[in-house]
C-alpha cells in the first residue's frame, strides 16, 4: 500500500500538465487579480481640487438670495462632510489658468444654473461631475425649502451634501472589507473545483477501459478497493494541501483580508477539494465520450460554476442569489465562496453551517456515485 | 495451464469470440496467430478477467478465472499490445512499481528489478524516463514491467509491433529464455514468421474462432500445399498454362504480370518438372523460387484469404 501511495504521489507531482491547472494556475490567477482589482480598494485617494467662479456684475444682496448662494452652500457642505473636494473661489481668468496648470481639476461656474468645465476625463473629473449632477437633481427641492421653510434651508443643504458614506464601507458583521474580497473567495471556489483535473488523471489510471496502463494495473493481484482508495487519497491529499497553501498565500503574502479562523476556513476547503477531485473522477469514468470532450466538460462546468459564484463579476453572485437562489445553493463554488464570506465578512454561523452541510452532502453523493462506477472489475469493452 | 471452453463474446451484433476453445499445457510457448480483428486481444482480456463475456468458461491453473482470484493473478505476467508504463517514472521506478503489485518484500523486489533490467538490456537506461527511450527500448521496458515478478504464466500481446529488427530479435530470444526458465508463454501476433520461430504450438484464429491448432508441422500437414514454385519474368500463353496444369502433383496455377505461381502437393522433383516443361517449349524465364508451405499458406487454404489481408 505504501509503495502504491508513494508512486501515485510521484506520478502526480511529476506530471507538469497535472500540476499546472489545479496547482499552479490558481496561484497565478490570484496574483494577477491581486495586482489588478485587489489594489483598487487600497488606492490612495486624493482630494479633488476645484475652482468656483461667481457671475460678475452681481451685488452682495443679489447673491444672498440667488441660486448661486444655494450652490455655494452646497459645496461648502460637501467640503465639510468629507475629503471629497476642496474648492477655491477665483476670478474666471485665474481659474482657467489654474486649470491649464493642473492646479485644479475643474471649474464650477455658479449661478442660477451652475456649470462645470474640466480639462480631461478621469476619476477626479467624474467626482466633480457627480457632485454637480447631484446638486442639479436636488435643486428644485432646495428652492422649495428656501421658499416655504427658509429656516430649514441649512439643514436641507447639509443633508444633500453628505458624502460621508461614500468613503468608508462597513460590513454587516461589523468587520471591514475592501469590497474585492468576494473575487478571492470565488477564486478559492474555482481552485477547489480545478481538483477535477487530478481526479481525471486518477480515473484514467484506474479504469481498464480508458488506458492500457489502467488495464495493466487492473490485471494485477491488487484489491480494486485498495487501488481506488490509494488514488483518491493521494489526489485529494495533494489538492487539499495545495488549497491550504493558496489560502496561506492570500492571507500572509498578499495580506488579503481573511479574518476568520483556519478552523472554520479549512473545512470548507476540505469539502471543496473533495468535490473537485471526485467530480473529475466521476466525469472521466462515466460515458464513452473521448478525452477531449471530458476535459471540455470539466473546464466548462468549473468555469460556469465559478462565474455564477462571482469570479468574473461579484454582482453575478448577488443577481443569482436574488433571482435563482437554488442555483447557488447547489453550486459548490458559490457555497465555498459563501462560506468564506460568512467566516470573514458576515459573521453568520448559521448560514456557514448550512453551506457546509450542503457541501458535505454533495461530497458524499459524488464519492458514492464515483465509487459505484469505478468499482467495476470487468468491462463490457476495452 | 489454461483451458478455455466455448467462449463467446459479443460487442452488440459483432461476435468477437465465437465458441472459442483453447488448451495450453504447462511449459509451452503457445502462439495465437491471426489477422487484426480476429479476436486475439479480446481472448487475452477475457483470460485476464478484464472483459465480461457472454458464455463459456476460462480456467487458469485449474481455477476459474475471476477479477478477485488474486492467487492466480499473482502467477500471471502481462505485456500489453500498447506500451503501458508511467511517463513520470524512470525505467527502474516503473519496473519496481509493477513488481510491487506482486511482490511486497522490498529486498526481494530490488533483486527482481535488477534481474529484469539486465534481462531486457536496459542497464544503461535505468534512470531514463520513457519519453527519452526509442521505440525498441520502450518495448523492452514494457516487457520488463510484465516479467519482473517471475510469473509462471506470461501473456505477451503483440510485443514486437513497430519494433526494429534488432530489438525484435532480442525480444524473441528473451521470450525463449523465459520459457527455458520455466514460464509458460502465450504469444499473440499477426507476424507468422515470429510465431513459427518461437512457438511450440500454434492456434490460428479468424473471426473469433480457433480454426486450426497444432505444432507448425502439424498445421502445415493439414493442407494440400507441399511446395510453392514461383517463376518471374516469364511470358506464357493459355496453352502453356494448360500444359503446366497437367504436370504431376500440380493442383493450382496462377499467372499474372509475367509471374507464375504453381502450387504442388508435397512430392519430390516438382521444380524440375516445371522447368523441364518451360525448356522443352523454349520459353525464357527470370528468377525462380521454391518455398515450403508457410502458416500463411495454411491460413490461405483454410480461410481463402491471406493472413495479412
Amino acid at each position: 500500500m505504501w509503495d502504491m501511495i508513494r508512486y501515485s504521489f510521484l506520478t502526480k507531482i511529476r506530471n507538469r500538465d497535472l500540476i499546472f491547472w489545479p496547482l499552479v494556475f490558481p496561484f497565478v490567477l490570484t496574483t494577477a487579480m491581486y495586482f489588478s482589482i485587489g489594489q483598487v480598494g487600497e488606492a490612495d485617494f486624493e482630494t479633488v481640487e476645484a475652482a468656483i467662479v461667481t457671475e460678475e456684475g452681481q451685488n452682495e444682496g443679489d447673491i444672498q438670495n440667488s441660486g448661486e448662494e444655494m450652490f455655494s452652500q452646497f459645496l461648502e457642505g460637501v467640503e465639510e462632510d468629507s475629503d471629497l473636494i476642496r474648492t477655491m473661489e477665483m476670478t474666471e481668468a485665474d481659474a482657467v489658468k489654474a486649470l491649464e496648470n493642473g492646479e485644479v481639476d475643474g471649474i464650477f461656474y455658479s449661478g442660477e444654473d451652475p456649470s462645470l468645465t474640466v480639462s480631461g476625463s478621469g476619476f477626479p473629473q467624474s467626482i466633480l461631475q457627480m457632485i454637480l449632477e447631484n446638486y442639479t437633481e436636488g435643486k428644485q427641492t432646495l428652492e422649495d425649502v428656501a421658499r416655504l421653510h427658509p429656516e430649514g434651508m441649512e439643514a436641507a443643504v447639509e443633508a444633500m451634501s453628505d458624502y460621508g458614506d461614500a468613503v468608508e464601507q462597513v460590513s454587516l458583521g461589523g468587520r471591514t472589507t475592501d469590497g474585492t474580497a468576494q473575487f478571492f473567495y470565488a477564486l478559492l471556489g474555482m481552485a477547489c473545483l480545478y481538483g477535477c483535473f487530478i481526479g481525471y488523471n486518477s480515473a484514467m489510471e484506474l479504469q481498464a477501459n480508458l488506458t492500457p496502463l489502467a488495464a495493466r494495473r487492473c490485471a494485477g493481484p491488487v484489491n480494486r478497493l485498495s487501488l481506488v482508495l490509494t488514488e483518491t487519497l493521494v489526489s485529494f491529499g495533494l489538492h487539499f494541501v495545495n488549497m491550504v497553501l493558496l489560502l496561506a498565500y492570500m492571507k500572509y503574502i498578499l495580506k488579503l483580508e481573511f479574518t476568520g479562523s483556519y478552523a472554520e476556513m479549512l473545512p470548507a476547503l476540505f469539502l471543496g477539494s473533495m468535490i473537485g477531485v471526485t467530480m473529475g473522477m466521476f466525469v472521466t469514468s462515466v460515458g464513452k465520450a473521448g478525452e477531449g470532450v471530458k476535459i471540455g466538460i470539466m473546464v466548462g462546468v468549473s468555469m460556469a460554476l465559478s462565474f455564477l459564484a462571482g469570479l468574473m463579476n461579484a454582482d453575478i453572485k448577488n443577481v443569482v442569489d436574488k433571482n435563482a437562489s437554488l442555483i447557488n445553493r447547489i453550486n459548490p463554488a458559490a457555497l465555498i465562496s459563501d462560506a468564506m464570506y460568512c467566516i470573514n465578512v458576515y459573521d453568520a454561523p448559521e448560514r456557514y453551517a448550512q453551506d457546509m452541510l450542503i457541501l458535505a452532502v454533495m461530497s458524499v453523493i459524488l464519492i458514492a456515485g464515483t465509487f459505484l462506477i469505478i468499482r467495476r472489475e470487468r468491462y463490457v469493452s476495452i | 495451464m489454461i483451458k478455455i471452453e466455448n467462449l463467446v463474446k459479443r460487442y452488440g451484433d459483432n461476435v468477437a469470440l465465437d465458441h472459442f476453445n483453447l488448451n495450453v499445457e504447462e511449459g509451452e510457448i503457445f502462439g495465437l496467430l491471426g489477422p487484426n480483428g480476429s479476436g486475439k486481444t479480446t481472448a487475452i482480456n477475457c483470460m485476464l478477467a478484464l472483459l465480461k463475456f457472454d458464455r463459456g468458461s476460462i480456467k487458469i491453473m485449474g481455477e476459474e478465472m475471476a477479477p478477485d482470484n488474486y492467487k492466480v493473478k499473482e502467477q500471471i505476467g502481462i505485456v500489453m499490445q500498447d506500451v503501458a508504463v508511467f511517463e513520470e517514472l524512470n525505467v527502474q521506478e516503473n519496473i519496481d512499481y509493477f513488481c510491487s503489485l506482486y511482490v511486497k518484500d522490498r529486498k526481494k523486489r530490488r533483486e527482481l528489478v535488477e534481474d529484469a533490467i539486465r534481462f531486457v538490456g536496459l542497464e544503461e537506461y535505468r534512470k531514463s524516463y520513457p519519453k527519452k527511450l526509442s521505440g525498441g527500448l520502450l518495448r523492452r521496458l514494457n516487457i520488463a514491467c510484465g516479467i519482473a515478478h517471475r510469473p509462471k504464466l506470461i501473456i505477451l500481446d503483440e510485443p514486437t509491433v513497430a519494433v526494429d529488427p534488432q530489438s525484435r530479435n532480442k525480444i524473441l530470444e528473451g521470450i525463449c529464455e523465459l520459457n527455458r526458465q520455466g514460464s509458460t508463454i502465450i504469444y499473440t501476433s499477426h507476424y507468422m514468421e515470429e510465431v513459427e520461430q518461437i512457438c511450440t504450438r500454434i492456434a490460428i484464429m479468424d473471426h473469433g474462432r480457433s480454426i486450426a491448432v497444432g505444432t507448425k508441422e502439424e498445421l502445415k500437414g493439414m493442407i494440400k500445399t507441399g511446395e510453392t514454385v514461383t517463376i518471374e519474368a516469364v511470358i506464357l500463353s493459355e496453352g502453356d498454362l494448360s500444359e503446366i496444369r497437367t504436370l504431376p502433383h500440380v493442383f493450382d496455377v496462377q499467372y499474372s504480370d509475367q509471374k507464375l505461381v504453381v502450387r504442388c502437393t508435397g512430392a519430390k522433383h516438382n521444380l524440375i518438372h516445371i522447368l523441364n516443361c518451360l525448356q522443352e517449349k523454349e520459353i525464357p524465364f527470370g528468377r525462380v523460387f521454391s518455398e515450403l508451405p508457410t502458416l500463411n499458406d495454411v491460413f490461405l487454404e483454410i480461410t481463402g484469404k491471406q493472413l495479412r489481408d
